[in-house]
């Protein structure tokens, strides 16, 4: 065992997180309360090379490992980034533009890489519709292979990135009666006839990461534009898996770090009853709980991270159980956070409100917390 | 490099120590729990014995270093196969031996440590008492200086291994006006000393087959502290409390992963309304619910382990983050079993009932989870 990062990685951590505090969280209050996404925010991300981590140099990228990866993402959420905008960082770089990197044929990759390393372009995943959420399976977004195109016809919803996406990553079915087998992924382009995409939603949390629904009628994809070939996207999206259980779930590590320094600065200043109240035995309750979530949260993390940059399978019921575990002890460690903070816990100047909203995030998108259990539980069984 | 991989060496650990424990010790925990206290001493000596003779006693402990993560590897396999048994020799290799081995003089080291490893000593560690146990300064055991001994007098409520031990490191004031830092002494007496006397057995809720006592001292005459320097036992005693927080977290998961094993086996077995009760997702998320505790409780634990054993200056946070999350997690997962195996686990006998009486000890060992949150927010507060 060794839970030491490399003097490199630490480095890396370090400027990220001098630089998303100086430069990108005092843009980020206002981008969560009028609930829009900020290009300045976006420009700042891309300026500092995180849009491209994981790709190879000559595309474009970093060549960073996982857990480098993760990271970056824990020390901007640390600096204080707002939830939104590291969804939309996770939607472009990871669910779009890993599956593209670890799935296309070099001419993909060379196409589209490039302009997502670069931030040029951003990009967006579709796999849930509005009747196929936790049933992912039983998506009805068709492709029918017509010549030297496939065409699309169906619809997605909750899709982060897709009001502002150039190129989406979009699961459909060839045959629906293959149910989950007939799943097939495309690279789509916003200019492909029949394509568009919704209003921008009103969500409760991660204010700042535009969502919408993402139409496909009777949309024109050139044949080469299948990703990782007919009949494979079941496995592709469930292999996006290993992403979503590391370095997607990475902000939250952040997350917990910066809340519990939120928390304890807030437990020091606050007097009541003439004294501070992190001498109430109430408050030291939460704080410890706070201390105790971010150990675990940040050792489960790194284990997929570490074990993917050792070579190892991820094992799926450990991928599982971080994600329900950052989800559902996510949102009370945020309710323990507005706690600590009283009445001042709901005002938007604290940052910890925002945590509260975008906590939930954590055990729905992706897989709910029930359908996390549900895996587990069938894996237990054998 | 960040990896999560136990070494070779740690991996054989507890392979040997899994095999070795369902098929010796494990077959016994039922009858260590349900006999006769009287017979509790002679059972548990057999275990011991049993342990030593395999080489296996020492739980991570050798005469050169204490080695954490063998010590959380070998005693949660123990504790899975018994947690009973787990107690007892932890009291007598890690806490005994421990302490001597951070403040014992190299002549005690050697007279004691390898006995003690061997199973051919049996030791036990007596601080705590009726009116003090999270607040130990509160402890009213007293020593005074006499030529060239002390006479203590003081009463020990209950000492785990008191009926079976050799000898007994008892914490003491020899400064009470000094206050625990300054002025608390370690000494190591002998069972046969003049003055002490050991009382009945005690019956406990769970842990039944850890024999327990009560220990008490009249005008006990002792020459012998743990190590040359008195007044140096408070904190001695709090490191190997602290490194402690280990081996009470590898109970706890021994015991959850115990539960968890059982809970399996039945869920898959039972049916109801047609159906193995595990598919119904009351159940099947109860043992979701009883995994990742368990899971997670692991990776706490190993990686407090691993920071006392690298010397990290969190260690003792984190090893109070992961005894508490071991602790208030196998509570859950007994309550859970116990709910999964409903009318078939209640009755006496039953598997799931001696655990769920053992496990209820894990928030209590050892400084309570109401103390180490505290412990953990005063880290925190002050950082």
């Amino acid at each position: 065992m060794d839970f030491t990062f490399s003097e490199e990685q630490r480095m890396f951590r370090d400027t990220v997180y001098r630089y998303a505090k100086e430069e990108i969280t005092p843009l980020c209050e206002d981008a969560d309360l009028k609930g829009e996404f900020s290009f300045e925010v976006w420009n700042k991300i891309v300026a500092m090379g995180l849009t491209g981590l994981p790709f190879a140099e000559e595309l474009g990228g970093a060549g960073a490992d996982f857990v480098t990866c993760s990271l970056a993402s824990e020390a901007m959420a640390h600096a204080g980034v707002d939830g939104g905008h590291m969804l939309a960082l996770g939607a472009h770089t990871y669910l779009c533009g890993a599956t593209i990197n670890d799935w296309g044929t070099q001419e993909q990759k060379k196409k589209y890489i490039p302009k997502i390393a670069s931030g040029e372009w951003i990009g967006c995943m579709g796999l849930t519709e509005p009747g196929a959420g936790s049933d992912a399976a039983s998506l009805r977004t068709t492709a029918v292979k017509r010549g030297d195109k496939y065409i699309l016809n169906g619809s997605k919803t909750f899709i982060t990135n897709a009001p502002l996406a150039q190129v989406m990553v979009v699961y459909a079915t060839l045959d629906r009666s293959l149910k989950h087998k007939g799943i097939t992924a495309f690279i789509l382009e916003r200019d492909f006839p029949g394509f568009s995409t919704g209003q921008p939603f009103h969500k409760m949390g991660c204010r700042a990461s535009a969502t919408s629904e993402v139409f496909f009628e009777d949309c024109e994809v050139p044949v080469e534009n299948c990703l990782g070939g007919e009949y494979k996207g079941w496995n592709m999206a469930l292999g996006t898996v290993e992403w979503d259980r590391s370095v997607l779930l990475a902000p939250g590590v952040g997350g917990a770090m910066f809340t519990l320094e939120q928390c304890i600065r807030y437990a020091n200043e606050r007097h009541q009853f003439g004294r501070p109240i992190r001498d109430f035995q109430a408050i030291q309750h939460r704080i410890a709980n706070i201390k105790i979530f971010l150990e675990a949260i940040r050792l489960a993390v790194y284990r997929v991270a570490s074990s993917k940059d050792n070579g190892q399978m991820i094992n799926p019921l450990i991928a599982a159980v971080n994600k329900l575990y950052m989800g559902d002890e996510g949102c009370n460690m945020a309710a323990d956070a507005i706690m600590i903070h009283g009445g001042y816990g709901l005002m938007h100047e604290y940052p910890v409100e925002w945590g509260y909203r975008d906590a939930p995030l954590g055990a729905i998108g992706g897989g709910t917390s029930d359908i996390m259990r549900l895996v587990i539980s069938r894996l237990m069984l054998g | 490099m960040i990896d999560y991989e136990l070494t070779d060496k740690e991996k054989r650990l507890q392979n040997v120590m899994a095999e070795f424990c369902s098929r010796e010790i494990a077959p016994r925990a039922e009858i260590l729990d349900e006999c006769p206290k009287e017979e509790v001493a002679k059972l548990a000596k057999e275990n011991l014995q049993k342990l030593a003779d395999a080489n296996l006693l020492s739980l991570g402990m050798s005469e050169e270093n204490i080695d954490m993560v063998c010590h959380y590897v070998a005693g949660e396999e123990l504790a899975k196969a018994c947690a009973s048994t787990f107690l007892c020799a932890r009291a007598s290799t890690f806490l005994c031996a421990g302490i001597l081995k951070l403040l014992g003089t190299p002549e005690q080291k050697q007279r004691l440590i390898p006995d003690l490893l061997k199973g051919n000593l049996i030791g036990a560690l007596a601080y705590s008492e009726a009116e003090a146990g999270s607040d130990i300064a509160e402890i009213g055991t007293e020593a005074v200086k006499e030529g060239d001994s002390w006479v203590i007098n003081g009463v020990k409520n209950i000492v785990v291994n008191a009926p079976i031990a050799d000898f007994f490191v008892v914490l003491a004031y020899t400064n009470k006006k000094a206050g625990p830092y300054a002025g608390m002494s370690l000494f190591l007496i002998d069972k046969v000393n003049h003055g002490l006397s050991i009382g009945e057995p005690i019956e406990t809720m769970g842990l039944r087959g850890a024999p327990k006592a009560a220990l008490y001292l009249n005008d006990c005459k002792v020459k012998e502290i743990v190590g040359d320097i008195p007044e140096n036992g408070y904190a001695q005693l709090k490191r190997i409390l602290e490194m402690g927080t280990i081996g009470v977290a590898s109970m706890c998961i021994g015991v959850g992963t115990a539960c968890m094993e059982k809970a399996i086996q039945y869920a898959k077995k039972r049916k109801t309304f047609g159906l193995p009760i595990g598919v119904h997702q009351e159940i099947g998320f109860k043992l979701a619910d009883i995994f990742w505790n368990n899971d997670i409780g692991r990776m706490l634990s190993l990686r407090a382990a691993w920071a006392f054993n690298s010397g990290e200056h969190e260690s003792e946070v984190l090893g109070s983050c992961a005894r508490l999350f071991a602790g208030e997690g196998v509570t859950k997962i007994a309550n859970w079993s116990m709910q999964i195996f409903a009318g078939s686990g209640y009755f006496k006998g039953s598997d799931i009932e001696r655990l769920y009486r053992d496990a209820r000890f894990g928030e209590i060992c050892e400084g309570t989870t109401e103390i180490h949150r505290l412990l953990i927010a005063k880290c925190e507060l002050d950082s």
